[in-house]
């Protein structure tokens, strides 16, 4: 244990340091465990790759390479924290920070600047600050009534060990058989094809049984044993080496990540305590407000039930409630998304890890990143104009593929209601650069379309960082410019578009809260008078009559109406409600039918609200 | 002189003819003695102007003398050790160089011809446990007790110049460190050649030097901590003094230096021109630091030999601007601006002259690129890439008191430290010592010295995650040491040679372990010993002396 010095040196070398001490201005010790959270609902998420928003701190600079996006360029939390208000008046209000913890440095001449190769749980990543600055990064949030979600990985480590496949004790690529009685196969030892029986090492004589695991040594690269012990374990990882067919369930749970990741046994009670614990104290340690999950899928059920239980339970005892935890699954599939805010009993052998706490119940993760929705809505429908009611179908099928029932302790939002809504991130080409193919301003129509639709649809919308920056990059790491490059401009078109949005949905909580209802979707695309047309009610709300209607127009050539061969649009607003939309000041009147016949311009959207609830 | 010496020009008068009166008979004159012949009376003229001649040169040395700066405060004291040779010692001839104060504390005295001075100390020691020595203090500057094999061979070459009357000291110092050939038996040992410059006094103006080289340029230190807290450069370039005869001085001095860092220079490949095979180094960055240094004294005497001397002391350093290459980028560069520093501090030193017994208290101020030291290369910068918020405060004290049998010397500092980086990082510190070693001489060829020292340091390090303790880190070494010793110089703290034994017990928290890497014994283990035996000699030398 570290000693305090004696009180009577304290104060000698106090009378000496005329103003010496190492102030940490309060952020030294632990801080208390708050909620900051009233809704999650309410907020705005903003997605910020650290290596690559600000450089806040040149002390942590070592080892940057500002002209190789694969390298690391310097980014940190102290940077994020001095343009703090770049982003109160962008309008979000939750930041989403990728993996503060320590990773593997540099492998094949990439660096792990992304933050996904952990190799030590128990330190931060020295290349964005230390403790002080992480915790001074969220405190300063917290004052400005923001909130920090911290993003964390369990489903693998980094490429920390290979395997000994010849038994030589040494890393190697081999280039095994001849070619003619038996077939050329290309064996790399950090990341071997996926063998259901896990790897195995041979020599010339045939197998010899799983091969050993070898830990790397290198500090300069941190390939090195992970840290807590419980990771150094081989049976801690499955190895049973790279997956190549995600769709092989066996493959898809155990298989190594591509880039020599490798795949953590998440069935062990040791692991799942260890994540709990080093996850968990990461919050205690910053009082950081919800983690954001790589990778779900690829984890089993077991795992986010013991894992989100227990970390509610032990944040809760502390004072830290309403914590949100939601993953990722990049996939399409709705049921599978979904599956993970699911209530799903626990099955017998999971009571063997949770004897020493509270009995496991069937709650999961909060919600999920909508990736079906990213791929119907955004890639189908407003950049490639497809149908829109693709949209109506996927959120209808939401009520029975998402979990219905708010977990017990968690954000007290069925995760159904919450989806987590994006048009672009870190994993895939930026919306731009998916429609560079199309004039200038027809490109930037699109974007400023696919927003309304990101500010407005049930769910939390979440802004990957450079989008307001008309960022174009393509797929990983094209799509990881660096911020300062924009000069932090906030006069662009862009920028002030989503501002404003921000604001809109700030002032109208029908748009944060409101149940929702789609009016008009339709199979029509090309020269039909409501072709492209999406538009749904959000029912709800602290706004005075707690209703708003958005009306999207997807179609890229046309204007379109909420109508088709004299059939209108039926609304619940009372008719006669004049329906006036915020981004433009035209109205509408609802109709004695009830109905509303609203025209909006291509790649256009019109935000209704009942007039007299105009802020 | 053998003979009686006329007036100048006077000759000898012959002897009048006939003597005195006409009465002086013939044979009184062929009893007169017949004077000189011409030769004789010439060789007697010649060496009559040979003797003047000499008178001369004997006056004008004596008027030189005379004119000679006095020495700074009373006259030298008594050596508190004896010569080491039986024979009287010459009186020293030459000037005092600039700034030497008279407590003692002053450069070996001009003599004409070649000499040979040193500065060394060879230790055999072990911790214990088999392994080889250490240096264990966590602070920058700590007991040296444990130091390590280390030696500065000075030669010299001074003249006085009669047609000047001016006097010129050239000094070449070869420095030597652990490893030496006998311990590890490779014929590579680690060499710097240090002192390579001219000084040069009473030239033109009485009291004012000029020097140019390579030069060990410092000040007054601090024995038990081996570090000169307000002035010690190391630079090449040269510089100017004088000592007034009221005994106050002022001296300048610039020089330049370049570490080896990217902050300094930045190599890279281009090819050949004109088409040819092959590529060259360029220098794309190449810049030198500029350090000018400025310093005024004055000695108020104080009784006979005993003095206090104040000293004001400030430091320029300056860089240019320039560009480097981006790593990993071919001809993508970027700027690196131009920095700067200061250095303000002073020195009050109490003095009495006799057995080296005096107090010194420096007060140092560093800012910007000054506050990372003349051969560190800065780093966590600035935002904007340079030094600029980085402090340096010290505050050291340190001394020698011996009556009789009995001395002590002691030293303390204390140091703060920020590097540019606005944010609080590892490299943050406060940190200080405060170190006594008393010692008694056992009749004139023996002693033992015990030393006790406590040195802490706090950085702005935090522990992991899963460590919850609050606050920065706080480490720091208690360290006892015994040293009995053997020497023919006498009593004296400052008399050498000596050779000695030493132990040293060390006793670490677990702050001071924290600060070693994994597997280093220093963080596995809190207590260490170090024994061994060893010398120190200092004789002659230019960059170390204290009578």
């Amino acid at each position: 244990m570290i000693r305090k010095p004696p009180a009577w040196l304290l104060a000698a070398g106090l009378a000496l340091s005329l103003g010496s001490c190492l102030d940490f201005q309060g952020h030294d010790a632990p801080p208390k465990l708050t909620t900051e959270v009233d809704d999650w609902r309410d907020e705005v998420i903003y997605q910020i790759l650290v290596d690559r928003f600000a450089n806040g701190d040149n002390g942590n600079d070592y080892r940057i390479q500002l002209n190789a996006p694969a390298r690391y360029h310097g980014g940190d939390w102290r940077g994020i924290e001095d343009q703090l208000p770049y982003l109160q008046e962008l309008g979000v209000t939750t930041l989403w920070i990728s993996p503060v913890i320590k990773n593997v440095e540099t492998d094949a001449d990439v660096d792990g600047y992304h933050g996904y190769w952990a190799q030590d749980f128990t330190q931060l990543n020295p290349h964005f600050g230390d403790l002080v600055a992480l915790r001074r990064l969220v405190a300063a949030c917290h004052e400005r009534g923001m909130k920090v979600i911290i993003d964390i990985v369990t489903n693998h480590v980094g490429q920390l060990f290979y395997y000994d496949i010849n038994l030589n004790g040494s890393p190697d690529e081999q280039i095994q058989g001849n070619g003619s009685t038996s077939p050329v196969l290309y064996i790399n030892e950090y990341d071997p094809d996926f063998d259901p029986r896990g790897i195995q090492s041979f020599t010339s004589l045939g197998e010899a049984g799983p091969a050993p695991i070898i830990f790397g040594g290198d500090p300069a690269t941190n390939h090195l044993p992970p840290n807590p012990a419980v990771f150094r374990n081989p049976a801690a990882y499955n190895r049973k080496g790279r997956t190549i067919n995600f769709e092989d369930p066996d493959q898809l749970l155990h298989g190594d990540f591509p880039g020599g990741l490798k795949d953590v046994n998440t069935r062990r009670c040791d692991v799942k305590e260890a994540f709990v614990d080093v996850y968990a104290k990461i919050i205690e340690q910053t009082n950081a407000d919800g983690f954001r999950i790589d990778t779900i899928k690829h984890v089993e059920h077991e795992f986010w039930r013991y894992f989100s239980q227990r970390v509610r339970q032990r944040l809760a005892t502390q004072g830290k409630r309403n914590f949100f935890m939601f993953g990722e699954a990049f996939d399409g599939r709705d049921d599978l998304v979904g599956s993970f805010t699911l209530q799903l009993p626990p099955e017998a052998v999971e009571f063997e890890c949770a004897s020493g706490g509270p009995p496991l119940s069937s709650d999961q993760l909060d919600s999920a990143f909508y990736f079906p929705q990213y791929f119907q809505a955004i890639r189908d429908v407003f950049q490639q104009a497809q149908s829109t009611d693709r949209i109506q179908a996927l959120w209808e099928q939401r009520t029975t593929t998402w979990g219905t029932v708010a977990p017990s302790g968690g954000i007290d939002i069925a995760p159904a209601d919450i989806p987590v809504n994006f048009v672009d991130n870190h994993d895939v080409p930026r919306f731009l650069y998916d429609v560079e193919h199309l004039d200038l301003d027809v490109q930037l129509a699109l974007l400023r379309n696919a927003l309304v639709f990101l500010y407005t649809a049930p769910g939390v919308p979440c802004l990957y960082y450079g989008t307001e920056q008309n960022f174009r990059g393509g797929n990983d790491p094209a799509n990881r410019e660096d911020l300062w490059d924009s000069g932090y401009d906030t006069s662009g078109e862009t920028f002030q578009w989503i501002a404003r949005l921000a604001k809109v949905r700030r002032n109208y909580a029908s748009l944060r809260r409101g149940a929702v209802n789609v009016t008009w979707a339709t199979n029509r695309t090309g020269d039909e008078e409501d072709a492209g047309i999406f538009a749904f009610e959000r029912n709800g709300g602290s706004n005075k009559n707690g209703y708003s209607l958005v009306v999207i127009n997807s179609n890229q050539i046309h204007p379109s109406r909420t109508g088709f061969e004299g059939a209108g649009m039926p609304v619940i607003a009372p008719p006669g409600t004049v329906l006036e939309d915020v981004l433009s000041g035209a109205t509408w009147t609802v109709a004695t039918d009830g109905t509303v016949d609203i025209t909006v311009a291509a790649m256009s959207a019109a935000v209704l609200v009942p007039a007299g609830d105009v802020i | 002189m053998t003979m009686g010496v006329l007036c100048s020009g006077e000759a000898r008068a012959a002897a009048p003819p006939g003597g005195f009166g006409d009465d002086t008979s013939a044979a009184d004159q062929a009893d007169q003695p017949t004077g000189p012949s011409q030769a004789e009376l010439d060789a007697l003229m010649r060496r009559l102007d040979s003797l003047e001649a000499e008178v001369e040169r004997l006056r004008a040395e004596r008027n030189a003398q005379a004119q000679a700066p006095a020495p700074e405060g009373p006259a030298p004291a008594p050596a508190p050790a004896p010569a080491p040779f039986d024979d009287p010692v010459d009186d020293p001839a030459g000037p005092v160089p600039v700034g030497s104060s008279t407590d003692g504390q002053r450069p070996p005295d001009f003599a004409d011809g070649f000499h040979f001075g040193s500065y060394g100390r060879v230790v055999a020691a072990g911790d214990g446990r088999g392994r080889p020595p250490r240096d264990a203090d966590i602070v920058g500057r700590g007991s040296r007790m444990d130091e390590s094999t280390y030696a500065e061979l000075e030669l010299r070459r001074e003249d006085y110049w009669k047609a000047t009357g001016a006097f010129t000291r050239v000094v070449a110092t070869v420095a030597l460190r652990h490893p030496i050939f006998h311990y590890n038996a490779e014929f590579d040992g680690a060499l710097a050649l240090r002192n390579l410059y001219i000084e040069e006094i009473d030239l033109g103006l009485k009291g004012l030097s000029f020097w140019a080289g390579s030069r060990m340029y410092r000040g007054d230190d601090i024995y038990v901590l081996d570090w000169w807290p307000l002035d010690n450069l190391n630079t090449i370039g040269g510089g100017a003094g004088y000592q007034f005869k009221s005994g106050s001085f002022i001296k300048v001095h610039a020089g330049i230096n370049q570490p080896n860092s990217r902050f300094y220079r930045d190599l890279s490949m281009r090819p050949l021109p004109y088409n040819q095979p092959g590529e060259a180094e360029v220098a794309i960055l190449d810049r030198q630091k500029l350090i000018s240094s400025y310093k005024i004294g004055h000695v108020f005497k104080v009784g006979e030999s005993g003095g206090v001397k104040l000293i004001g002391y400030g430091e320029t350093h300056h860089i240019r601007p320039g560009q480097r290459e981006v790593p990993g980028a071919y001809r993508e560069f970027e700027d690196v601006p131009a920095d700067r520093g200061y250095v303000a501090g002073g020195e009050v030193s109490l003095f009495t002259g006799k057995r080296s017994t005096h107090i010194n208290m420096w007060v140092r101020h560093a800012w910007d690129m000054a506050a990372y030291g003349e051969f560190a290369y800065p780093s966590q910068l600035a935002p904007d890439q340079t030094t600029k918020g980085a402090r340096e405060l010290v505050v050291a004290l340190g001394g020698n008191f011996e009556k009789n049998a009995f001395g002590v010397m002691m030293g303390a500092y204390f140091r703060r430290f920020r590097n540019a980086s606005p944010d609080l990082d590892i490299h943050d510190l406060n940190e200080g010592i405060v170190l006594v070693r008393p010692q008694v001489w056992l009749g004139k060829i023996a002693g033992i010295a015990v030393e006790a020292s406590y040195q802490a340091q706090q950085r702005a390090a935090f522990p992991d995650l899963s460590t919850t303790n609050s606050g920065p880190l706080y480490a720091s070494m208690g360290r006892f040491g015994l040293m009995p010793f053997i020497t023919p110089a006498g009593r004296g703290s400052y008399a050498r040679p000596q050779i000695r034994a030493m132990y040293m017990l060390t006793l670490r928290d677990d702050g001071a372990r924290s600060l070693y890497p994994q597997d280093d014994v220093f963080n596995q283990r809190g207590v260490d010993h170090l024994i061994g035996f060893g010398a120190e000699w200092w004789f002659g030398s230019t960059s170390y002396f204290r009578d």
